[in-house]
């Protein structure tokens, strides 16, 4: 087990490396910021002193060298836009990002979990019919688009709910968050739903598939044989069985959320990580794409070690061998 | 024995594709689909024909026309059925000309993933060991990352153009291809016909394009249908981040990114409209491809 975690430690860091010596270089070759760093206007050598003092004039291994040396000791390099270290730009916005995330999992259980589990109490149910049909929808239908039409029923025609920003912060126990207070949930409300749409499909899909297997097994039985009701079967014999591997799932794809919540975050305005990494690609503000790039990349992999440690650890089957297999 | 009929033990890949395509026909919403999805291509193909105006003359466009909502006259007499743009472009011809554009990523970065990823898991099948674990390897790691979030990044470090977001989605695809192949290649490797195939000397190469290959390909016909669907999907998400095709060239998601700006002011047509024909394009696709699961392994569904 010791041996795993370490094996896949070490290719967690080769494959960092590897994506920052990638980007790095490739970014190198798109553009030239210098153009958005200065006025149109500036004179020539007012150009090359803004290359020299970023170091721009260098070649580009002795720029991945000081970024390299740079990011070692936490620096991962200033904005060219803000002209801030692009890690703490990141760390504002994180909390923005982290919170729409999560509620919108809660949306994605609140709804998908019931749909799914009477689909699978009821295969053959009109009712059933009709969710799954929605499903295939749900799935077909592209987010943003489905985003703007929120905001044109709800904020437009309807006039109920904000269109954009994160509205009014609240704290409560140190934490500050908008779901502590009535504007900043009108606010949350839409992004975090729209986020939710593509989860909804995904839990309500598990939670059918776990539904019909537990359904079917002889504790099941038993327990109706017993003549216990619906409800209580439901409650204390189905739910508990199908939520592990939903829990664990729902678990990899927070990382999925944290990548989608670019597209939202661009179209309600969510002061969070994807519109600042949006923004700084079209403003190719290269050290903020770069930081977001190795954070994601860390992100995703810190995710996949920690749910293939988990997955090893509830299943013996599951070999420990990583690229031997 | 020739080499002909240990092919034929595993049925003829050409009888194989009769069969599915009268399986199709006989089922409603799988030849309906199909339709949809033929009608709804033809319409691309055929929009410099068949769109009322041409978008992107900039000697008949004019900016008075700027934002007539759907069955408005426009000013040189051409009705306006979904309304115009803020520049004053008939929305109905922007669609079909974006849905050509649309349909043209899609198809050429399917076509370019669906052909890396068969050579990558046939390599990978055939030769496994070491080139495998690795091929397998890279293939994980990528699959770890969802799509949207790799396209992004390649076209943040590749730049703007339409050759660009062909290449994005095809590197974001070819992974799910070489994946699928490989494990239909593995399948097939331990069969019979296989092992004669081995036994009779034949050379690699023949046996990797008249064996594996034709019996390893129908696992790939439902993944490449819903693959598209999902390339159309992701291409639409980038144009409307504003990373993806450029303005010149626009299509279904860079129309509802333009659309983006005039909801506020109630003008519903110029984003509305491309988003159904968006959705109608994807759904189409994805209840086709759930249908083509169906016929070609009836085991797998439900």
């Amino acid at each position: 087990m010791f041996a795993f975690i370490l094996r896949r430690s070490i290719q967690s860091v080769v494959v960092l490396f590897v994506m920052s010596l990638l980007v790095f270089c490739m970014i190198n070759l798109v553009g030239d910021p210098v153009d958005m760093l200065v006025n149109p206007e500036s004179l020539p050598d007012e150009i090359e002193r803004v290359r020299r003092d970023f170091g721009l004039d260098q070649p580009v291994y002795i720029q991945y060298w000081q970024f390299l040396k740079g990011a070692l000791s936490g620096d991962l390099g200033k904005s060219y836009v803000f002209g801030r270290p692009a890690l703490a730009l990141m760390a504002e916005r994180f909390p923005a990002t982290l919170e729409l995330a999560f509620c919108a999992l809660i949306i994605a259980v609140i709804i998908g979990l019931p749909l799914g589990i009477y689909a699978g109490l009821r295969p053959d149910g009109f009712a059933t019919r009709i969710i799954m049909g929605m499903s295939v929808l749900g799935i077909s239908i592209p987010t943003f688009w489905l985003g703007l039409m929120m905001i044109i029923l709800f904020s437009v025609i309807l006039g109920w709910l904000p269109v954009s920003g994160r509205g009014e912060i609240g704290v409560f126990l140190g934490v500050e968050s908008s779901i502590f207070t009535m504007d900043g949930l009108k606010h949350l409300i839409m992004p975090a739903t729209n986020l939710a749409l593509f989860k909804i499909a995904m839990v309500m899909r598990l939670a059918r598939a776990g539904t019909s297997e537990v359904m079917a097994q002889d504790f099941i039985r038993f327990a109706r044989a017993k003549g216990l009701p619906r409800k209580r079967i439901i409650k204390s014999h189905l739910l508990p069985n199908i939520l592990i591997p939903i829990v664990t799932v729902i678990g990899i794809e927070f990382g999925t959320l944290i990548a989608f919540a670019t597209v939202t975050e661009s179209i309600f305005s969510w002061p969070g990580l994807g519109k600042l990494v949006i923004d700084a690609i079209i403003n190719l503000d290269r050290p903020v794409v770069v930081a977001y790039l190795l954070f994601v990349v860390a992100l995703f992999l810190a995710l996949n070690l920690i749910v293939d440690i988990i997955y090893a650890a509830l299943d013996p089957r599951v070999r420990l061998q990583g690229d031997d297999t | 024995m020739s080499a002909g009929d240990t092919r034929a033990t595993a049925g003829s890949p050409l009888r194989a594709l009769s069969k599915w395509a009268h399986a199709v026909w006989s089922r409603p919403s799988a030849s309906i689909s199909g339709l949809f999805v033929l009608l709804i291509a033809t319409l691309a193909a055929l929009a410099p024909l068949i769109a009322p105006t041409n978008p992107y003359d900039l000697a008949t466009v004019s900016i008075l026309d700027g934002r007539l909502p759907p069955g408005q006259e426009m000013f040189d007499g051409t009705v306006a059925l979904l309304g115009t743009d803020g520049a004053g472009r008939d929305v109905l011809s922007a669609i079909l000309w974006g849905l050509r554009t649309s349909l043209i990523v899609a198809i050429s970065s399917a076509t370019i993933a669906l052909t890396v990823g068969l050579t990558v898991g046939l390599a990978a099948a055939f030769y496994g060991g070491r080139l495998d674990a690795f091929l397998m390897r890279v293939v994980d790691i990528q699959l770890s990352f969802p799509a949207i979030l790799v396209a992004l990044v390649l076209l943040a470090l590749l730049g703007k153009g339409i050759d660009k977001v062909i290449i994005a989605l095809a590197i974001v695809q070819w992974a799910v291809y070489a994946r699928t192949v490989r494990a239909a290649a593995m399948v097939e490797r331990r069969k019979e016909y296989f092992e004669a195939a081995t036994c009779l000397e034949l050379s690699n190469g023949r046996i990797i394009w008249k064996h594996l290959l034709p019996n390893s390909v129908s696992s790939l016909i439902v993944l490449a249908t819903l693959q598209t669907a999902h390339s159309i999907t992701i291409e639409a998400t980038l144009s409307f981040l504003g990373v993806g095709v450029p303005i010149t060239e626009p299509s279904l998601g860079s129309l509802i990114s333009n659309g983006f700006d005039f909801i506020l002011s109630g003008a519903y047509w110029i984003t509305f409209f491309p988003g159904v024909m968006l959705l109608a394009t994807v759904a189409a696709i994805n209840i086709f491809g759930d249908q083509l699961r169906t016929i070609i392994n009836p085991r797998l569904s439900r």
